[in-house]
């Protein structure tokens, strides 16, 4: 999804020619909304991975042995466990905080769609947009449920 | 697992390698990087694709957005499939749960089998029916004329703009609920698959299909890989060297993509294809039948 394409004429996509005419119709603030939402989630990616060539480096300032567990994996997901080793520069927090900004990049893009669409009075795609989402939502209650 | 700078420098390196000819060959860095750390790496299975499918959101971030700039993608088309794609993908993550290691190098080795023979089968017969104006011509099902799955794009080498209406929704959503479920239950993008169901089901033009694909992948990506993070088969330092590899790996692809011959790297990758999928294929009887087919390495 591309936030930044704006999802009002009939005829989507438009032809190629330039979509940015002059003028400030409401259509061109939409617009801008998208391209601002758009332009927030690069910002996002880009940050992910700064923060895993940081957390790298953190990492091999001090070579270790890491277990290749789940249970390892999962004695990392505990919030006190997470923040104190996020105070200290510690590297496993690092590069969880990065994963997690990842994985939830396409979750807000779906997200400020919703909206968009919605903005734009455009019901039925509000819908299409909102099962969508309805979907990582059952995956995250799945999971809470205890899928092992 | 030795977590120092060789393990690091070698991942890192592959996958920028697994990205860069990925994005050459238009498939994305899974289909490269999964079997890149259970063969090279001897990481398990699931590890590996939790690590690819992550990498496969940061790939799609940083390069889906031409796309969308020159107005290719189909935005509504892309909502509307990624439905399927997205509940495909979920199904696949939980089956990858569940599913031995073994079965799933099998499966791996299946599809990589399958992306060998589709690179060749696979044609561009689009110029002709660009010049026909085949794509407009086309009644829509009633699903497609529901939710206006239709377009026009600009096409540079034609030199005009395309018409397009979207039909056979019925089987171009069963493919890509498919797709999904490849992705998530494999740690592949699944792009191929739904591009060609969209090109020859659905009357999508090849470019479109390109773009539209592209914008459903990371969400597809990221069911997978919320199960898979909450699962807890994420293992942070096998990601980040994957993740930051990938993405470089693909941007760099990207942008000599063009000044390439595309016909030897066509017979390049499909062999180096085959050799994993053989290779995978050897690995999964080894590990369940203690059976040593002959290995090439």
């Amino acid at each position: 999804m591309a936030p930044d394409t704006p999802p009002h004429s009939p005829q989507m996509p438009a032809s190629g020619s330039p979509a940015h005419g002059p003028g400030h119709d409401p259509m061109q603030t939409e617009q801008n909304v998208y391209a601002n939402v758009y332009h927030a989630l690069i910002i996002g990616m880009l940050i992910s991975t700064a923060l895993f060539i940081w957390g790298l480096i953190q990492a091999l300032r001090h070579p270790m042995t890491i277990p290749l567990t789940r249970k390892w994996i999962q004695q990392q997901y505990h919030w006190s466990i997470f923040w104190q080793g996020l105070r200290h520069a510690q590297p496993t927090p690092i590069l969880l905080l990065a994963t997690l900004i990842l994985v939830l990049t396409p979750v807000l893009r779906v997200a400020s769609s919703i909206y968009a669409f919605w903005v734009d009075k455009d019901y039925k795609y509000t819908v299409v947009t909102g099962i969508v989402f309805g979907v990582i939502v059952l995956t995250v209650i799945l999971s809470r449920l205890g899928l092992h | 697992m030795y977590f120092g700078w060789t393990f690091v420098l070698a991942l890192l390196g592959s996958a920028v390698f697994a990205g860069f000819f990925g994005a050459l060959l238009g498939v994305g860095g899974g289909i490269f990087i999964v079997p890149i750390m259970v063969l090279l790496f001897h990481l398990h299975m699931k590890i590996a694709v939790a690590a690819s499918i992550v990498s496969v959101i940061a790939t799609s971030n940083a390069g889906g957005s031409s796309y969308v700039d020159q107005r290719i993608s189909n935005l509504r088309l892309a909502m509307f499939l990624e439905i399927a794609t997205t509940l495909g993908a979920l199904s696949g993550s939980v089956l990858a749960l569940y599913l031995r290691q073994w079965i799933m190098l099998l499966l791996f080795a299946l599809m990589l089998a399958y992306m060998a023979w589709a690179a060749f089968t696979t044609r561009n017969l689009d110029d002709r029916r660009i010049a026909q104006g085949d794509f407009a011509r086309v009644q829509p099902d009633r699903l497609s004329s529901f939710l206006d799955l239709r377009g026009t794009y600009h096409d540079i080498a034609a030199r005009q703009d395309v018409e397009y209406v979207a039909n056979g929704t019925p089987i171009g959503t069963g493919i890509s609920y498919f797709a999904g479920m490849a992705s998530g239950l494999l740690g592949v993008g699944g792009g191929v698959i739904k591009v060609s169901a969209m090109n020859r089901y659905m009357n999508v033009p090849m470019k479109v299909a390109v773009g539209t694909s592209k914008l459903m992948i990371g969400v597809t990506a990221a069911v997978s890989s919320i199960l898979f993070f909450l699962a807890g088969w994420i293992h942070f330092y096998v990601v980040a060297p994957v993740a930051v590899g990938t993405t470089a790996g693909a941007t760099l692809g990207t942008m000599v993509m063009n000044r390439l011959h595309s016909a030897i790297l066509k017979w390049i990758f499909t062999a180096l294809m085959i050799y994993l999928a053989y290779s995978m294929f050897t690995r999964a009887l080894a590990m369940h039948y203690h059976l040593h087919l002959p290995t090439l390495d």
